[in-house]
């Protein structure tokens, strides 16, 4: 082997390409290093700068896991060793770290609380809320045109009148008194002018919300007027009362007590409950609850073994198909090659969504393209969306025409790298097209675009659009069965966790997804190692 | 060697880095937007112009800034789940159908109407915002109303007056021009339990009743109630003679009513445009009673105030825009009219000239509003389905079965 | 060794004539399944077209032609005057902004990721490490979790993260870009690695010999052979960025900022009344880029050059 073709080789081939690795071989000398420090610095720097703001907000936990990255990061660059790998692994992996892995055991960590429907918010605020949205105007209860104002001795007071009765008042936040009739005048909005009062107007107003909003004037029977906006005052009376001592709300017209139930909410002996709830952690609740509910678990295995189906086929079609493209329009000199090859990716380029909502149209049993114009003339019907095994095959055939330019581009690329140099050897040694492709090309291949296979049955394992979009993974012909014909894991996951119950459900969709996820993850990992036979090949 | 300068160059080079890093620090001290006294209101695009200019009317009057942010409407209930504070808004559009889950999250804050600006609003509309376990309050404004309606063509049809009479029109239609379906309406693969909503009143059907209090009742689940059994074996009637077909989706239903190929469409105001510009002579009225009248299920959007309005400190300025401004029949057809719906004011919704418009209005009067439970969400899929299943022509499912199972689905989503 | 490859060239270029005509039959059949391919890619495609150019915001399979033709849906789009349904006023919407931020975006995203997953994919090609197999496995596996749940997680690590760093926080490209960075590491990964094995490694050997530095013979040797491969994942990368809603509506806020199909789905996202016309016709202009991009990109792919310096 000559040693002449070890310095940085010129590629054989297209001119084209020759810039390139000039440039490429222009950043590995100094400039490189000059690059390498500067980019180290500016990390360092930023680090410094988030370490100062962390500490402004008291927040230890993420100033010590920023300190630790960043003292990882100095060393990786600056320590010497033997084997430069993770000099080449750090950049990506911060990135995968932050925004693949930490968000993973975010929902892992959301799994185990009661993150749903009327239970988001601390406990804190549920109290406050509870206390705001339970009071009631009490059956005689009056609304007022009312002004907040200072009286002569600069306290806060409201200013009243009736609005059925017309009598004015003031109120103080002990007192409500009568006043004579003459002192308040109204206009255009609300009231005008109180005799011995000074109206608040303009931004003394506005900066008072929060005090106007707790200032309440009591009247008969725990009830008291308070503001609603700038113009107007209700009497409204609390019917529940949080006992902090018991930490539980009583409500007053006949004492039931609504204590806390450890999940979230304030529950009475009868199991009413009382809204909003908070957030909080429960523990495998939502696990539990997916292994013992009937109507969650019996689908399941089904609709396991349909989105186990329904993935591999896609793939295997998409790939087949795919790669036969490829090799078909591989041929060099083939005249509109270019046509037909921007035609295959065109699909790709089209929002997937949009797609879907073009097919859903084109396949309708009665009045779709595909029926209507082209099968009905052969005196074929056929009910692709409506009927349960054939939305089956609709949606398979969907997903492949829009997996089919990925798998297309991929083979592409790879047919690439398999060197002209052994096809000609075989061709040499007398083997046919066939066995060319399947003892020397296929393999090759295999190797290079398997994780890619594995990758893409993972993805169709969740492809909630694919099917949502297209048939709602309907037809739903089991009546009283949450799950469709077409209904893979995770839009069933949607189903039961989103579109359901007293509101969406996010915690138990987690739990759902990791229960899925751990499934198809343990497929993947089988898979994948038996695939480490072909990986040594190349 | 060289290593070693190369290291004390970089290290230097850490260090200035790091110094100017602090000193950067030090200098741009948190900047906190200052809120002042600003209201913040989402709109959708729609109707961005028209509130635009109210709020900056009202704030004119009051002395206050206004801001109005453009959001999705239909991302508009879950963004306020997850906003930060900072960019929250004061005041939101809102659907009614909303405001249960909203109330039950804790992210509104209930409101007062005087007697005189209520008696404004029909009880519905009110009702439609109101929510509450414990004590039942009102959450939004309404502003605007809409519903379905048939829209008949009246070159080919006349407007049917009794249900026998759509019934006679439409199959013959139906016959003479080898159509596969009578009344247009849409279903399509995913169902659409809202337009199929005049067909099941018509027969009998509720989908939560109404308990002691006045609640809706989650656990009074009307989809198979017995007067609507009763009266289910007409669904499978219809499936035989074709009249209607679960098939037809949106567009097609469009296009079949467009090209002419049925007299009869089930339609919503948003295709008010395409009506006008399709050239076709058309009225709207309400579906004739089948066994009973045959109500369509009613929309109401309205203003909300949010959670944030008092973190902001503009609390009972949100409350005032909301509950005085906009309750003004002014005020009301403005906004209502800014994205081509009927306003729930009364009074404003006298002044409304536009005929396709007022037809519609017409059309939903007795309507029923969608129950505003966050338990509602299980319900459209199934009662959607049931639909579905029972008017997909050869091979439908029977109307008593596929309803009994839809009820059966949705208590055990409930729970 | 060249004189023979030479020789092996000229005999397969030169067109005697038996062979001209078997290479006649033989791409016709080739021709006959490229005409097939382009009529299924693009039969769906025409009914997008057709709904572009209808005035009646319907997107069906169900005719041909549009209801009501009209070329408004693209002058309305380009300038930024798309009526809303009332046709009183004009839906808000900024469409060459969001192009511009779709299109910068997305090949800002596509250049970082294949400089980052290269890097990534040559540790994992030449060095043997301790936790190589499992690194790839891991890879591999976090893939497939549901992205339907990661959104809301995502967004608030933005958010909070944001607190910080407002530069890279909600609403910001940078954020969003960072954000894409996080799926750089995925399967492009592999496709990269499995390439770089391909590379001979006596190639490294003889440039370390020659006394160059990994960094120098990553960017100097290896990556210049790789560009066919670097193109794919270029523009695999560039399309699926373009094309990406979930994260990108998640972070972009405000109008100015939103990418195209945040900014588009604002056509369509009133559950009934959707403008599919500007929508249609926004989704065709957008297809434009990424069409472009693979013609230009068709000569690396087939350009074959690695054959060439492999040999030895």
């Amino acid at each position: 082997m000559s040693t002449a073709t070890a310095r940085v080789p010129a590629p054989a081939g297209s001119r084209r390409a020759a810039a390139i690795p000039v440039v490429l071989a222009f950043f590995s000398g100094p400039v490189g290093l000059v690059t390498k420090i500067g980019l180290l610095s500016l990390s360092n720097g930023l680090a410094v700068w988030a370490a100062y703001v962390l500490v402004d907000h008291r927040n230890w936990v993420a100033l010590a896991v920023l300190a630790a990255a960043t003292g990882l990061i100095d060393y990786v660059y600056l320590a010497r060793r033997r084997t430069p790998a993770a000099k080449f692994l750090v950049p990506a992996t911060v990135f995968l770290i932050g925004f693949q892995v930490v968000p993973i055991i975010y929902t892992v960590e959301v799994a185990f609380t009661n993150y749903s429907t009327g239970h988001i918010a601390s406990k804190a605020d549920a109290i406050r809320q509870i206390e705001r949205v339970t009071l009631e105007p009490p059956a005689n209860g009056k609304s007022y045109t009312a002004a907040p104002a200072r009286d002569a001795g600069g306290n806060l007071v409201l200013v009243l009148r009736d609005d059925q009765t017309g009598k004015d008042y003031v109120g103080t936040d002990e007192r409500l008194t009568a006043l004579a009739p003459g002192t308040v005048t109204t206009g255009a909005l609300g009231i005008a002018s109180a005799k011995g009062y000074r109206l608040l107007k303009g931004n003394e107003l506005f900066s008072l919300d929060k005090t106007l909003n707790s200032f309440v004037v009591p009247t008969a029977g725990g009830a008291g007027i308070r503001m609603q906006g700038l113009s107007q005052a209700v009497e409204l009376r609390p019917t529940l009362r949080y006992d902090s001592r018991r930490d539980a709300f009583v409500r007053t017209r006949d004492g039931t007590v609504f204590h806390d139930n450890g999940e979230g909410s304030f529950v009475s002996a009868t199991g009413e409950e009382l809204e909003p709830g908070w957030k909080t952690f429960v523990g495998t609740k939502n696990f539990g609850s997916i292994i013992h509910n009937s109507a969650i678990r019996k689908p399941f295995l089904q609709i396991f073994w349909w989105t186990f189906v329904f993935a591999v086929s896609v793939v295997f079609l998409s790939f087949a198909v795919g790669l036969f493209l490829a090799i078909v329009l591989n041929k060099k000199g083939m005249r509109f090659r270019r046509l037909y090859r921007s035609a295959i990716l065109i699909p790709w380029a089209v929002p997937g969504f949009l797609s879907l909502l073009v097919w859903q149209g084109l396949l309708n049993d009665d009045f779709g393209v595909v029926n209507r114009v082209f099968l009905n003339h052969v005196g074929l019907n056929v009910p692709w969306l409506f009927d349960g095994d054939w939305a089956k095959v609709s949606v398979i055939l969907v997903s492949f025409w829009l997996t089919v330019p990925y798998f297309f581009l991929v083979s592409l690329g790879a047919l690439q790298s398999i060197p002209d140099e052994l096809v000609e050897a075989a061709r040499v040694d007398g083997g046919g097209p066939i066995q060319i492709f399947r003892r020397v090309t296929l393999p090759l291949l295999l190797v290079a675009v398997s994780p890619l296979l594995i990758a893409s049955f993972a993805f169709n394992f969740n492809n909630f659009n694919n099917i949502y979009l297209l048939t709602s993974g309907c037809p739903c012909d089991s009546a009283g069965g949450i799950a469709g014909s077409t209904d893979i894991l995770i839009s069933y996951t949607y189903k039961l966790a989103i579109a359901t119950g007293k509101g969406q459900d996010f915690a138990l969709a987690s739990a759902v997804s990791i229960i899925v996820f751990l499934i198809v993850a343990s497929i993947s990992a089988v898979s994948f190692s038996r695939t480490k036979a072909l990986e040594n090949l190349a | 060697m060289k290593i070693t300068t190369w290291r004390a160059a970089a290290l230097a080079l850490l260090t200035a880095v790091l110094v100017a890093g602090v000193a950067l620090s030090t200098a741009s001290a948190t900047v906190r937007k200052a809120r002042a006294q600003t209201l913040v209101i989402w709109a959708d695009n729609d109707r961005k112009a028209a509130v635009t200019q109210l709020a900056q009317q009202w704030g004119a009057a009051r002395g206050v800034a206004v801001s109005v942010v453009v959001q999705d409407f239909g991302q508009i209930r879950d963004k306020l789940g997850t906003v930060a504070a900072a960019d929250a808004p004061d005041v939101t559009l809102a659907a009614h159908d909303w405001t249960g889950q909203l109330a039950a999250n804790g992210l509104v804050e209930p409101l007062f109407l005087k007697p005189a600006v209520a008696a404004q609003f029909p009880k519905y509309t009110r009702d439609a915002f109101s929510y509450g376990t414990a004590v039942k309050r009102l959450y939004g404004v309404p502003v605007a109303i809409e519903n379905i309606g048939l829209v008949v063509n009246t070159k080919l049809a006349k407007v049917p007056t009794t249900w026998a009479q759509l019934e006679r029109e439409a199959l013959a239609f139906k016959k003479a021009h080898h159509t596969a379906f009578g009344i247009a309406v849409q279903q399509g693969t995913n169902g659409d339990a809202y337009h199929m909503y005049p067909f099941f009143s018509g027969l009998g059907g509720f989908v939560f009743g109404v308990n002691k209090a006045g609640n809706l009742d989650p656990s009074d689940i009307g989809v198979a109630n017995a007067k609507f059994l009763k009266n289910a074996g007409l669904i499978d009637k219809w499936n035989k003679e074709g009249l209607i077909n679960s098939k037809l989706d949106a567009s097609t239903a469009l296009n079949a009513f467009l090209k002419q190929q049925t007299p009869f469409w089930l339609t919503g105001p948003w295709n008010s445009d395409t009506l006008k510009k399709s050239g076709l002579s058309y009225r709207i009225v309400q579906l004739p009673k089948i066994v009973y009248p045959s109500v369509p299920f009613l929309g109401v959007q309205g203003l909300v105030v949010t959670k944030y309005a008092s973190a902001h400190g503009v609390e009972s300025l949100a409350q005032d825009f909301v509950t005085n401004f906009m309750a003004s029949p002014t005020a009301q057809a403005a906004l209502a009219a800014a994205n081509g719906r009927f306003p729930a004011n009364t009074v404003a919704g006298k002044s409304v000239k536009d005929a396709t418009l007022a037809q519609f209005g017409k059309a939903g009067v007795g309507g029923v509003p969608m129950p505003n439970i966050p338990q509602m969400s299980s319900v459209w899929t199934d009662l959607g389905q049931a639909w579905v299943r029972s008017t997909k022509g050869a091979g439908a499912m029977p109307a008593k079965r596929s309803f009994t199972g839809a009820a059966r689905s949705i208590a055990a989503k409930i729970g | 060794m060249s004189t023979a490859e030479v020789s092996a060239e000229r005999a397969v270029s030169v067109p005697a004539r038996p062979r001209r005509r078997r290479k006649l039959f033989e791409n016709w059949w080739r021709h006959l399944v490229g005409i097939v391919a382009l009529v299924v890619s693009l039969f769906p495609v025409w009914f997008v077209v057709s709904a572009a150019f209808d005035h009646s915001d319907s997107v069906s399979g169900t005719s041909f032609w549009p209801n009501i033709p009209t070329l408004a849906n693209f002058t309305n789009i380009l300038h930024n005057s798309v009526p809303d349904k009332t046709f009183q006023g004009h839906v808000d919407s900024a469409f060459g902004r969001w192009y511009l931020n779709s299109v910068v975006i997305a090949l800002l995203t596509a250049f970082f990721t294949v400089i980052l997953g290269s890097l990534a994919a040559y540790a994992f090609s030449r060095f043997r490490f301790r936790g190589r197999r499992t690194g790839m496995l891991f890879l591999l596996l976090i893939q497939m979790f549901p992205q339907l749940l990661l959104v809301v997680a995502i967004y608030l690590i933005v958010l909070n993260v944001g607190g910080v760093f407002p530069v890279i926080g909600l609403n910001t490209y940078t954020g969003l870009i960072v954000v894409y960075m996080g799926g750089a590491l995925g399967v492009n990964a592999w496709l990269l690695k499995g390439f770089f094995d391909t590379i001979p490694k006596e190639l490294d050997e003889s440039a370390r010999v020659d006394g160059a530095t990994p960094g120098q013979i990553f960017w100097g040797v290896v990556l210049p052979l790789a560009l066919p491969v670097l193109a794919v994942v270029g523009l695999i990368s560039f399309v699926s960025t373009l094309n990406e809603f979930a994260i990108a509506s998640a972070i972009l806020q405000t109008k100015s900022h939103y990418t195209l199909p945040v900014g588009m789905r604002g056509f369509i996202d009133q559950q009934y009344g959707q403008r599919w016309g500007p929508f249609t016709a926004g989704a065709l202009m957008a297809a434009v880029p990424a069409t472009l991009l693979f013609l230009s990109l068709q000569k690396w792919l087939v350009s074959g050059l690695t054959q060439g310096s492999v040999k030895g």
